[in-house]
């Protein structure tokens, strides 16, 4: 595979944070290359680094050291605003606790996203209507958070994700808080996501079984990638 | 740009605080209001016991009704000038008048203030065509007899149609009609003899202004000179509508410096609990920043979003204050008017551009209370607050 099919291209990266007196490296001197297309899962111990290297390839963070490039960007030297506006083109967020917003519908959580684009707010409508029709909750457009099941939110979660069509989901534990059947639903969700849109998808895991539905595992540990 | 509905069902689910909160800038733009619109209530009362075409003539110095004489020969002179309008029969439109103030007990027994009595000569119905009898019969000339405004008939003891009271020790009078000026500072008068009147206040000879109607209000400066011109004279003329506005100046900017005050100290109290209860909603919602920043909203769109939520609240707040402040134009107040040291009777009046600066400052304070806590908001950082 050549270099500039990667999307993904990490070389050299430290992050260390620093705790009053204490200095604690959390990922040291990594290299990480994502091809375009991938479905990766991330595992490693709790501590191992896997949530910062995520947050750094979305630009949620910064890293200490060494150069970031993703969807051919060097997203380090970004401004916050820069890399705000780089997030909602290019980033779609999974997170394990849903994190919707409580008081919108699903439809206007899925909509967030789009509220950054230009697109006319008939449009926007139509296109969260479709990202939920996609994850199967077009009977459920009308409804808060608190009027749904763990699996439907973590639905709503992906309609967010892919509503603005990124080019990179990242998703971190999307199955944590999920029963099996559930999380297979979600975890057949990103697979389609994969396939049949092509979506490069970083996922984070614990759970042997999630990591398992994606095409290449990578094992993280003390910092670096086994 | 972070949906406004957002921030409109946030303040929903958090009623109480919200209420609470809105509550106190509400108390701060009803006392703002409210003192605006006495304010121009007493600026308006006396701006409208003045017409344009009439100039009154008081003493050189003398800046007050109260404190000015003038001879009985000199009202002729004055009555003379050239611009004076004349009736159908010749005469010219003027009348000399007498003011003074008699110290009255309120009708609920709580207090005594001065009253204004004005001695009025017999045609002064002819000369003030907005003054309607609405009770009772015109006084009697040079009699004890009295009519009383409408805005204070009924306020004193003795001021009630058909009651007497002393005009001065044993000079009782009796209220025989009961006056209305279209809402003028007239109507916080009582009016008698002219004659009567200076005689029981031994100001025999003189009397205390002297108006004259105009041919047209551009006759006014050839009539100052006429008047002022003449140094043995030593009086001085201002059209009546300036010389109301001069009496009520002091007493509205005391009301609107008074009003200005207060309203100020209690928005100090009422910033701090839109600080505060912004502050605990930003608490409260830290991940949900946090997840909106992930998404990609600026640090600009939080604290627009914050600021936005809290000017709702002060908005709310607002309108609360602004309504509660209306109500009040249905009541009617009496105050010390400083410059005749007498009661004036007047409504708390509002207008657009009252209410608007009323509910301005409910939204600068509501902007300002917000500022700190949007702020803090907006230096959430992404992967801390979704780490909580």
């Amino acid at each position: 595979m050549s270099e500039t099919e990667h999307i993904i291209k990490l070389k050299g990266i430290n992050k260390t944070f620093t705790r009053g007196k204490e200095r604690l490296e959390v990922l040291s001197d990594l290299d990480l290359n994502i091809p375009k297309g991938a479905f990766e899962a991330l595992m490693g111990p709790s501590g191992s680094g896997k949530t910062t290297l995520l947050n750094l390839i979305a630009g949620l963070d910064r890293p200490t050291k060494g150069s970031l490039e993703v969807a051919g960007q060097d997203i380090s030297k970004l401004s916050d605003g820069q890399l705000s506006k780089w997030r909602s083109s290019h980033i779609g967020f999974i997170f394990q606790h849903f994190n919707l917003i409580p008081v919108l519908t699903a439809q206007e959580n899925v909509e967030l996203p789009l509220l950054l684009t230009k697109l006319p707010a008939a449009e926007r409508k139509t296109r969260a209507a479709t990202a939920l029709r996609v994850v199967g909750l077009e009977d459920r457009m009308d409804h808060r958070p608190n009027q749904l099941s763990g699996g439907q939110e973590q639905r709503v979660g992906v309609a967010r994700a892919i509503v603005h069509d990124p080019t990179i989901i990242v998703a971190d534990e999307p199955t944590g808080e999920l029963d099996r059947q559930s999380a297979d639903e979600i975890l057949g969700l990103l697979e389609k996501l994969n396939k049949e849109f092509d979506k490069t998808i970083l996922m984070v895991t614990h759970d042997p079984a999630a990591a398992e539905r994606a095409t290449l595992i990578r094992k993280l540990d003390k910092g670096q990638l086994a | 740009m972070i949906p406004l509905s957002y921030n409109v069902r946030n303040l929903a689910v958090r009623k109480a605080t919200t209420i609470a909160s809105a509550s106190g800038i509400a108390l701060v733009v009803f006392v703002l209001a409210a003192a605006l619109m006495l304010s121009e209530g007493l600026a308006r009362t006396m701006q409208t016991s003045g017409t344009a075409d009439t100039a009154i003539v008081l003493r050189k110095g003398n800046d007050a009704e109260l404190s000015s004489s003038i001879e009985d020969p000199t009202v002729g002179i004055i009555r003379s000038a050239p611009g004076v309008k004349a009736k159908s029969d010749g005469t010219p439109m003027a009348v000399g008048e007498t003011l003074v103030v008699a110290f009255m007990e309120t009708s609920d027994g709580k207090g005594k203030t001065n009253v204004q009595i004005r001695g009025v000569p017999a045609d002064v119905m002819d000369f003030r065509t907005n003054v309607k009898l609405d009770e009772g019969r015109p006084a009697q000339p040079g009699t004890d007899e009295v009519i009383a405004g409408r805005a204070i008939s009924g306020r004193f003891k003795g001021l009630k149609l058909g009651d007497s009271f002393e005009l001065r020790k044993n000079r009782p009078v009796k209220v025989v009609g009961v006056f209305s000026a279209g809402g003028s500072a007239f109507e916080s008068e009582v009016w008698g003899d002219v004659d009567v009147v200076r005689e029981a206040f031994g100001r025999r000879g003189v009397v205390s202004s002297v108006r004259v109607r105009l041919d047209s209000p551009s006759r006014f400066e050839g009539f100052q000179a006429a008047i002022e011109g003449d140094k043995r004279l030593g009086l001085v003329a201002i059209p009546e509508p300036e010389f109301y506005e001069r009496q009520s100046e002091g007493t509205t900017m005391f009301i609107t410096v008074m009003g200005v005050l207060i309203a100020v100290f209690f928005s100090i109290g009422a910033m701090i609990g839109a600080t505060i209860t912004m502050y605990a909603a930003v608490a409260n919602r830290r991940r949900e920043v946090g997840v909106l920043r992930a998404l990609g909203f600026t640090r600009t769109n939080i604290v627009l979003s914050f600021l936005f939520e809290s000017l709702l609240i002060a908005l709310i707040g607002g309108a609360m204050g602004v309504v509660a402040a209306l109500a009040m134009g249905l009541v009617k107040f009496s105050m010390m008017n400083f410059s005749t040291w007498s009661e004036i009777v007047f409504q708390f009046t509002p207008t657009p551009r009252i209410l608007a600066i009323a509910l301005g400052f409910g939204g600068v304070m509501g902007v300002l209370g917000g500022f700190f806590p949007a702020l803090r908001a907006a230096s959430v950082s992404a992967v801390d607050a979704m780490r909580d």
